[in-house]
């Protein structure tokens, strides 16, 4: 299983800060897609977010692990 | 890192206390210290803000401050780089940001603390919401396609 963790505007569009989503490992591209299927109202903003995991940005290419703590990072706006 | 630079690096909760973020960059071989702070402003073109909210992804915050901080101690020469966030509602005219930089020149101290402040704006998961006076909250995502700020 991983964990999705999300912020801001994305968490208050989905309605919750995480998602439990059944997964055995695949792409960060591949888990967008999972995502953006589960809650379609954060579809735009999810495309245009940034992924980590763990606490590190990643790539859509990288390897999401199926134990992994995830993040969406929606575009930032701290100062 | 300079492992001899100084400077604190948080996210808090109330109010920033800049006199010891100014302190802790403090450094012998400081010939100038410039110090931003960063306020929430009332007025944005017709907007009116009655405060701000910031929320923070907080442990990947804490590591990408002390990357921009320490990468700024190295590409200006700092003596010193301190970096305190606040999260939660920060008021107008409260402080939501700031920036200390200390360099044995006055060049360097400017030209790093608008650099660190350019890299939070870019690259650090923190989000603000703007809240109006009739109570109105608008979550702040600028437009463009965010890549994690093509961090190194």
């Amino acid at each position: 299983m991983v964990v999705v963790n999300l912020f801001a505007g994305m968490a208050e569009s989905a309605g919750t800060r995480r998602l439990d989503l059944e997964w055995t490992g695949g792409s960060v591209a591949d888990l967008r897609r999972r995502i953006g299927d589960r809650i379609p109202a954060i579809a735009e903003l999810l495309a245009r977010s940034a992924v980590a995991v763990g606490t590190s940005y990643a790539a859509d290419t990288d390897h999401v692990p199926g134990d992994a703590d995830v993040a969406i990072i929606p575009p930032v706006s701290g100062g | 890192m300079d492992a001899r630079s100084k400077g604190e690096v948080s996210l808090v909760d109330g109010a920033i206390d800049h006199a010891a973020l100014l302190a802790s960059v403090a450094a012998p071989d400081a010939g100038a210290t410039v110090l931003f702070l960063g306020t929430t402003r009332r007025h944005t073109g017709d907007v009116v803000t009655e405060r701000l909210e910031y929320e923070a992804h907080q442990p990947m915050a804490v590591r990408e401050l002390a990357r921009l901080r320490n990468e700024a101690v190295s590409r200006f020469s700092l003596a010193g780089c301190g970096i305190v966030h606040r999260l939660g509602v920060v008021g107008v005219g409260e402080t939501s940001v700031a920036v200390a930089t200390a360099a044995a020149h006055r060049r360097e101290a400017f030209a790093a603390a608008e650099w660190v402040m350019e890299e939070i704006k870019r690259s650090v998961p923190i989000w603000k919401c703007d809240e109006s006076a009739v109570g109105d909250r608008r979550w702040v995502h600028p437009e463009a396609v965010f890549d994690g700020g093509a961090a190194p």
